[in-house]
């Protein structure tokens, strides 16, 4: 026996392995890919220095129960003395040290010293016996998680390379069983470029046998379409039926990107799988895609970026965010080359992920104008897509808001209006967009006040026996901001009609505040208030053709006229989800109290006998 | 389709920050006004204040943080006061954009602020902080300089902005003295990265632009005009900023100046802060006088609603359509501000 020497650790080692387990890492199971991980460095490591070497890993399970260990064996540069101290003693060590080690770039996935530690979450005792590639003696390196290790020199000269050997520790039996182990190897490694085997009860298989060459490079996955989907379905768990291949310029990130099979939410955190050189690094990383992109889940190799310490994101630098960019546009290039040549397909992907799909089209006009035609909108016609509205070939209006929408819908359906409701999310900036670039359309823009355009104006005669009434009516509603039209229109049913444009609504919300604010804030808002002019007056049309206001019009009803108004008024307001001023209230109560006493004084003239 | 309140709020926290958003928010405020329902009239416009103040609607931000303050005032004891004083900050920092409200206001607004800060407990950092920001958007620069002095000597809180925003605004008070040197000094930390946050170093790389043309490279601020506009292209919240760039570009890249003007000019169109606009239509005027000079006959791409408004679409038109725009925002400012800041600005911007 050689002699023996015992060093202590700077940090206290329990507490160290605990931030590591509940703070660092999401689960005990990376132990795995921290193995495979330095693995993988040991072997780029030698092939470096020896391009003709072929590098293999090898996991082995022996035992069962509680008395089960695992060896994890690579055939990489393995580790000088120097190298044991300098790796595996000094936490946060790396073999390349910055002032922020995790951001410097290096050429190894791992940090050797850390990596290991992750260990001590499913054993109580790690075992490194090495041998470096560039001579000296066969090493032994064993440490506990109390903090202390030791280190030995071999009598014997091992193969180059690395062997850790970990006890299951108790409770951990699941990390250790075959099933498992072998299903995390296949995750965490299946595209590393050597083989990865696995040894397990008297059987061996390689983990990584089949190498999918479209993975990487990712134009040829087009033409192997269900090896890609059958490939991603496995890794990530979801059964696909359509992808796109993602490539940046440079050729340095790269992979394929997967339509969700079902619908998602907006704000729905999307976690990528993640390759560093070959490497599973990250299977939660979410910013890797734009935004928008959260109807696909991709699998992506990259050599260019840098994980943060727990692999789960990469810095926000300058080169992410250009390969950010990079791949949005891979992806957006992709649905509209879908949309010229299957645009069948293309409609599938829409109608499952409408919304990212209208978030990316209003951002960018050129893919706006690909997939507007498959676009569907609430209209008067029903809910159509835009290309059905489009193939009416009648003049297509829509509003900018659902309030709008709501006020109009109900007359313009009567004049036999195509309108569509532009108020749900998007829709107003994209139907924009598309009058904008597509002038042939005739769409157009209406404002609750363009539908009264179709209404039948009163004949001279009309005018001049209403006069009186239309002045009484109109001064009426003159301290509400509101201008009153006598107007015939369809449907004769509806007796009135309130437009609102959005300075009125806008107007009418600073009145709001300014009624339950602080003094200050108060003449403040009345100085903004100010500002808005003749646009912010709402109007109220009434409809001659109804016979109801046919009867409040006509001469005789001068005493309710007011009251009347008023009443129209603030129900027109209360149809519209319009909450009412303090004033407003005032009206609406009196109005009531006022018909009921009408009502029982016309009874009481009928000889007070009630029906 | 019928929405209750719980409905469209959590469709609003379902959506990503902007219009949309806040047309499902203001919509929840309006079902809670019917419903009188106070707290989650004061919910759902927390969200909008949240909301607009950051995406081009101060207006908006403004009215809903004047309803939920006097039902703060009203009712102490029902609502938290953090979030509300935070909003604060938001709001006094944009008053003075707004050239209807007087000056003798937004000195009381500030002042309110103040006092409101002392007595939840926290020190005058903020608020001196504040009278730093608004004396500079108020074109009193020396009295800008005494603030400065005044909020860097007092203790950080939680009340405080986060200290790239703080340096963000001590970049632009030199900048915008001309001071170029200082800006770029004051500037290292956010450039080397060493602070940033939501919109640092978005706006601060505007600011350094002329500094390094100035004293650096055109290679250096180019870089510098890359960076920056990577952060901000199609950000309604940074149309001030968009409008830095341009001015950059009308000096060095005449071409690649009007990509931005076309790219950004709707969405000026209906932005609720005059001064972001002010900005935008400044230096849009400076651009289009430098293509119109070179004797260029190109149409640039204008938005519908924009055409609708103006018919003749020479360049020289367009130039002097802006040019007019800013310098009457200027003198509206200038009158009630009472001084020449903006007005000196503006004209010797159409004169460069």
């Amino acid at each position: 026996m050689s002699e023996q020497q015992e060093y202590r650790f700077q940090v206290n080692l329990s507490g160290m392995i605990n931030i590591l387990s509940n703070h660092l890492y999401s689960s005990p199971k990376v132990f795995l890919r921290e193995l495979l991980q330095n693995a993988t460095d040991a072997i780029t490591a030698r092939s470096s220095v020896d391009p003709s070497y072929k590098g293999k890993v090898s996991v082995e399970i022996a035992g069962s129960g509680e008395q089960v260990t695992m060896t994890v064996e690579d055939t990489g540069i393995g580790l000088t003395e120097e190298d044991i101290h300098q790796f595996l003693a000094m936490i946060g060590h790396s073999s390349k040290v910055g002032k922020d080690f995790l951001a410097t770039e290096t050429s190894f996935i791992g940090r050797f010293g850390i990596g290991l530690l992750s260990c001590f979450m499913v054993s109580d005792e790690i075992v490194v016996l090495t041998q470096s590639a560039k001579g000296g003696p066969s090493m032994e390196w064993r440490g506990k998680p109390d903090g202390t290790y030791t280190i030995r020199k071999l009598d014997t000269q091992l193969a180059i390379g690395t062997k850790v050997y970990l006890r299951c520790k108790a409770d951990c039996a699941d990390y250790f069983e075959p099933a498992a182990v072998e299903e995390l190897l296949f995750y965490y490694g299946a595209l590393l470029p050597y083989p990865v085997t696995l040894v397990a009860g008297g059987q061996q298989k390689t983990i990584n046998a089949t190498q999918p060459v479209w993975f990487a490079e990712p134009e040829l996955a087009r033409g192997k379409r269900r090896e890609v989907l059958d490939f991603g379905t496995r890794l990530l768990a979801e059964p696909f039926e359509d992808f796109i291949p993602l490539r940046t310029a440079n050729g340095r990130t790269g992979g394929i990107a997967y339509i969700l099979p079902h619908s998602v939410n907006l704000n729905t955190r999307r976690s990528h799988k993640v390759y560093l050189k070959q490497m599973l690094v990250s299977d939660k990383a979410e910013n890797i895609l734009p935004e928008w992109a959260f109807f696909v889940k991709c699998l992506i190799w990259t050599d260019e970026l840098q994980p943060t310490a727990s692999r789960e994101h990469f810095y926000e630098d300058d080169r992410l965010q250009s390969v950010r960019d990079e791949l949005g546009e891979a992806i957006r290039d992709e649905l509209v080359r879908i949309g010229n040549h299957e645009p069948e397909r293309l409609q599938r992907i829409i109608s499952l992920h409408a919304l990212p799909m209208k978030a990316l089209a209003a951002e960018d006009a050129a893919f706006l104008n690909t997939i507007y035609k498959w676009l569907s909108f609430e209209s008067t016609y029903g809910e159509q897509t835009l290309g059905e509205l489009i193939d009416e070939k009648k003049k297509i209006y829509y509003t900018a808001t659902v309030d709008e929408y709501r006020q109009i819908t109900h007359v313009a359906a009567a004049q036999s209006l195509l309108v569509l409701n532009g108020g749900y999310i998007y829709n107003h900036q994209l139907l924009e967009g598309i009058a904008y670039m597509n002038p042939e359309l005739e769409l157009e823009r209406l404002m609750p006040e363009d539908v009264s355009l179709s209404f039948t104006d009163l004949t001279m005669e009309e005018k001049n026996d209403h006069y009186d009434a239309i002045r009484l009516a109109d001064i009426t509603l003159q301290r509400f901001r509101c201008q009153i039209q006598l107007k015939r229109f369809k449907p004769a049913e509806l007796p009135a009609l309130y437009t609102l444009s959005k300075e009125s609504s806008a107007l009418r919300s600073l009145e709001k505040a300014k009624e339950s604010s602080t003094d200050l804030l108060a003449s403040v808002l009345g100085n903004l208030g100010g500002s808005f002019g003749e646009s912010a007056y709402s109007t109220l049309y009434f409809n001659l053709d109804n016979p109801l206001i046919d009867r409040l019009f006509s001469s005789g009803s001068k005493d309710m006229l007011p009251a009347a108004v008023e009443m129209l008024y603030t129900n027109a307001l209360m149809m519209g989800h319009y909450p009412l001023s303090r004033q407003e209230l005032a009206v609406l109560n009196q109005g009531i109290v006022r018909f009921i006493d009408w009502g029982l004084s016309a009874n009481a003239g009928n000889g007070g006998a009630s029906k | 389709m019928n929405y209750d309140f719980e409905t469209l709020m959590d469709e609003a926290y379902d959506l990503p920050d902007g219009l949309a958003k806040l047309e499902v928010l203001e919509a929840a405020a309006r079902y809670a006004d019917a419903e009188g329902d106070i707290e989650q009239g004061f919910e759902a416009r927390k969200e909008i204040v949240h909301t607009a103040i950051f995406h081009g609607y101060p207006l908006k931000a403004l009215i809903a943080f004047s309803w939920q303050l006097g039902q703060y005032d009203r009712n102490p004891e029902q609502f938290g006061s953090f979030d509300l004083m935070w909003s604060y900050k938001w709001i006094v920092g944009q008053v003075a954009h707004f050239p209807e409200i007087p000056l003798h206001k937004i000195e009381e607004l500030v002042d309110d602020l103040g006092k409101r800060y002392k007595e939840h407990g926290y020190n005058e950092r903020t608020y001196f902080y504040y009278r730093f920001r608004v004396a500079m958007d108020l074109g009193k620069m020396a009295e800008a300089q005494t603030y400065l002095e005044l909020f860097q000597k007092a203790e950080r809180d939680y009340m405080s902005d986060c200290d790239a925003c703080e340096q963000n605004q001590i970049v632009q008070f030199y900048s915008q003295l001309g001071e170029h040197e200082k800006a770029l000094e004051a500037a290292q930390p956010i450039l080397s990265g060493a602070m940033s946050c939501a919109e640092v170093p978005h706006i601060t790389l505007s600011y350094l632009l002329l500094p390094m043309l100035e004293l650096q490279s055109e290679q250096d601020a180019r870089k510098t005009h890359n960076r920056g506009y990577r952060l901000i292209k199609g950000k309604r919240d940074f149309i001030e900023t968009v409008g830095r760039h341009m001015s950059f570009l009308a000096r060095t890249d005449v071409k690649k100046g009007i990509e931005l003007f076309e790219h950004h000019l709707a969405m000026t169109l209906d932005h609720e802060d005059p001064f972001h606009k002010l900005v935008f239509h400044l230096y849009s005027a400076q651009l289009l006088q430098k293509l119109a000079a070179n004797g260029s006959k190109y149409r640039p791409r204008l938005p519908m609603s924009f055409l609708v408004s103006n018919e003749e679409m020479s360049l020289a038109h367009l130039a002097d359509h802006f040019a007019q725009l800013a310098l009457s925002a200027a003198q509206q400012y200038d009158t009630r501000n009472g001084n020449s800041y903006y007005m000196e600005w503006a004209e010797e911007a159409l004169r460069a």
